[in-house]
């Protein structure tokens, strides 16, 4: 099935769209997400590494 | 509140930090022996251990996994203890960790000088060896994340991201590329063949730099940076881009190490386009790293830590900017096969990993000996030499890419090419060749004044082999009641498998989507009836060429570029190399193409050329061979080989190898010995160089025979 999809599309030109629109989506979703972070919450966790002082 | 105290392991933080000192000076002589012979043949000592083709393995593999992965644990194992408020999972796991990976190094090392390799770049180990790192790598993963779901921080720092993200994707990574067919103990064929080949081994090769190189040491730098500036990372909402945005798209890049070769030119185009798209997150987390030091830049002249991690990132992000240059198709035409690749990766190999690595042994010695760093001003001795080894080894470097790649395309005003002769193009950059030496004893010079300030520290200070800390544990600490974005990323976090499952995912879509067509759709590899099997005399000279390493100076890959079918003939097509198991097409010309070189030079010729190539070709900068005309041919191995072979998909009838393998080789030999004699020279027919001579002589030349067949498949893979 998988074979016949991939054989069938033939101009492997969809083959790179559909590929650039994955990652597209993937990327913005990465920023959305980042973005839609509260701040305390990002203040937080950026102190990990500080916590124990210079041990 | 429920306290419960616990002990940080710097025991084996220190083996690691010993280990990468010791691995690091190894590997760098290696490196500059290397670099010596590239213009000093004697240097090579007409040694088969000591010869170009087999230390420059050596070199490559003892940076990458001695040095670099040394420094790797080395931090890894520091910082994910604090970070996870817990001890290591298991301290036999962390021991066995460290002496496995010891072992693997010693056994690479002598088998690599021995000859035994698979050829393919930075995944030369055999079959073997190859078993023991994915068991050690295992191990490793398992303490991973055994330590990170026993931690008593809830939730995972960034770093912690990098770290599982390296540990799953290596391991995919070295699997999927090391799948073989073991024909004796210390030698194996790959189950794919030429350009499958070509493309899984740059698909790792690609990704060991991204998930070896730099993710592990993104997330070093993502701890040890703001730990040393003592301010938290400028933006962690950055981080969480870099982080998504670079495992997602790295994977997809692996196809511009073979622009304009006979890859389908969808995947190069695929290759091409995402390496550009890789600058974003790259200079993202570049960005990231050095404005973390807004307001604290008085900070990097005091501490010589800060000052290692400001150049190591920098060369971070010039790296990260000439990669994509370079997978452009027009640059990559002109620097594909040249030094100026060489330069590249030592502006991320001495820049990032190099000056990342002392940033954290400067840190990390003064702290686990509880003293202070034995001399400031050494330190600074050692930045500044190793500032300028850095320069005196790239500037002569991208001088001598560019030459080379100018060079070898020039034509003059009567249409031939301007240095017909490769040789000339050769002799021109030993000046380059020099100073590129000079660097790198600079910047080992730097090494050794670093080992001497360690030391003295260690010896002025005592060593604390476990910290005291107190924390929460999980259970008892309360679950937010948060809703929104953060908690569902928080959620995510704090659920270290389903992080992982995702992060694999990520991994896996680029992958995918470069490599499965090329298997499933037919039409990528167009056949080419004249293409025959290696004879069995050709089959064990192919595996001489491929143990001296001869796939390190020469490629065989003819580009369709007119200043190179002028030079070495008709351009290379993918159909060829459907019985190549490995694919040797190489990735540097220190020497000329040899795709073509089948039948454009005598048997005699290439006999007197592998025992001292400046009879034929004054002048040349080749190793000598003179050990393959007194060594007795190896037949005993061949019904192994050829039987290996045949499971990898070679068509050899059943039985073959028992059969009449062994009269065709001698009937072979027999024809080499007697076309020798014509030339005045008295060889055996049982020695090594018969049968090296033999595959040579086959290079390239199947198409020919059938000239109308292989201009019907010409048209068709361009088509």
């Amino acid at each position: 099935m998988l074979k016949n999809v991939l054989t069938d599309i033939g101009g492997i030109g969809l083959y790179g769209v559909i590929s650039v629109c994955l990652f597209f989506l993937v990327f913005s979703g990465a920023v959305l997400w980042a973005f839609l972070l509260r701040k305390p919450y990002l203040q937080a966790q950026s102190q990990l590494p500080l916590e124990d002082g210079s041990r | 509140m429920n306290l419960e105290t616990f002990r940080y392991d710097n025991r084996i933080v220190r083996a690691f930090a010993i280990a990468t000192i010791v691995w690091g000076i190894v590997g760098m002589l290696a490196g500059l022996l290397a670099a010596m012979q590239l213009f000093l043949p004697a240097a090579n000592f007409d040694l088969a251990y000591t010869t170009f083709g087999r230390v420059r393995p050596l070199h490559t593999n003892a940076v990458i996994f001695a040095f670099v992965g040394n420094a790797m644990f080395m931090g890894i194992y520091y910082s994910l203890q604090r970070l996870c408020k817990a001890r290591m999972y298991s301290d036999k796991l962390s021991w066995a960790n460290f002496w496995g990976w010891q072992g693997i190094i010693v056994a690479a090392a002598v088998t690599l000088l021995s000859g035994f390799t698979t050829s393919k770049e930075y995944a030369e180990l055999e079959w073997p060896i190859d078993i023991a790192i994915a068991v050690v790598w295992v191990i490793f993963t398992v303490n991973l994340m055994g330590t990170i779901l026993k931690r008593r921080e809830k939730h995972m720092y960034v770093a912690i991201w990098f770290y599982i993200a390296t540990a799953i994707t290596v391991a995919v990574l070295h699997i999927g590329n090391s799948i073989a067919v073991p024909a004796g103990l210390f030698k194996s064929y790959p189950v794919y063949a030429g350009v499958q080949d070509a493309l899984v081994q740059w698909w790792y090769g690609h990704n060991a730099v991204a998930f070896f190189l730099t993710t592990p040491f993104l997330g070093l730098m993502y701890y040890f940076l703001p730990k040393a500036a003592g301010r938290p990372v400028f933006s962690y909402r950055l981080s969480i881009i870099h982080f998504w945005g670079l495992i997602f798209l790295y994977i997809w890049a692996g196809p511009h190490h073979l622009l304009y070769t006979a890859l389908p030119d969808w995947a190069q185009s695929l290759g091409m386009v995402f390496s550009v798209m890789l600058v974003a997150p790259s200079w993202g987390g570049m960005l990231n790293g050095l404005l973390t030091l807004r307001g604290a830049w008085h900070k990097v002249r005091e501490e010589p830590m800060l000052k290692f991690m400001v150049v190591a990132v920098t060369a971070y992000g010039m790296a990260t900017l000439e990669g994509p240059l370079l997978s452009i198709k027009s640059v990559n035409a002109l620097s594909h096969y040249t030094d100026w690749t060489i330069a590249h990766v030592h502006t991320g190999a001495l820049g990032w990993n190099g000056f990342l690595a002392f940033s954290m042994l400067y840190w990390l010695f003064p702290i686990m000996w509880n003293t202070k760093l034995y001399s400031v001003k050494l330190a600074n001795w050692h930045f500044w030499i190793a500032i300028l080894g850095m320069m005196f080894y790239a500037v002569p470097m991208y001088w001598s890419g560019v030459t080379q790649g100018l060079m070898w395309k020039e034509f003059n005003a009567e249409g031939f090419l301007q240095y017909p002769n490769f040789l000339e193009t050769v002799l021109q950059l030993v000046p380059m060749y020099g100073l590129r030496a000079l660097g790198g004893s600079l910047y080992i010079v730097g090494v050794f004044l670093m080992a001497y300030n360690l030391w003295k520290t260690a010896k002025a200070g005592q060593f604390v082999p476990e910290v005291e800390a107190q924390a929460v544990p999980l259970k008892a600490q309360a679950e937010h009641v948060e809703k929104g974005p953060s908690y569902k990323h928080r959620w995510l976090e704090s659920r270290a498998v389903l992080f992982t499952v995702l992060s694999l995912i990520a991994i896996l879509i680029g992958g995918a989507v470069e490599i499965i067509p090329l298997y499933l759709i037919k039409s990528n590899v167009p056949t080419i009836a004249s293409v025959k099997p290696y004879t069995p005399l050709e089959v064990l000279g192919r595996d001489i060429y491929i143990r001296e390493g001869c796939v390190g100076c020469h490629s065989q890959m003819v580009r369709p570029f007119r200043s190179e079918t002028e030079r070495y003939g008709e351009y290379s097509k993918a159909g060829e190399y459907v019985y190549d198991h490995p694919f040797l097409w190489g990735s540097k010309r220190s020497g000329p193409d040899l795709h073509r070189v089948g039948g454009k030079y005598s048997d005699a010729w290439h006999y007197n050329h592998m025992e001292d190539p400046r009879t034929m070709s004054p002048g040349s900068l080749m190793p000598r061979y003179p050990w393959l005309i007194t060594q007795k041919l190896d037949v005993t191995s061949l019904p192994a080989r050829l039987s290996a072979l045949r499971k990898v998909g070679v068509p050899y009838e059943p039985g073959y190898e028992n059969g009449t393998a062994q009269q065709e080789l001698d009937t072979q030999a027999a024809q080499i010995v007697a076309n020798l004699k014509q030339g005045s020279i008295e060889a055996e027919a049982d020695r090594e160089i018969i049968a090296l001579i033999a595959y040579l002589q086959r290079l390239g030349t199947d198409i020919k025979a059938e000239p109308t067949q292989a201009a019907q498949a010409a048209t068709s893979t361009t088509n």
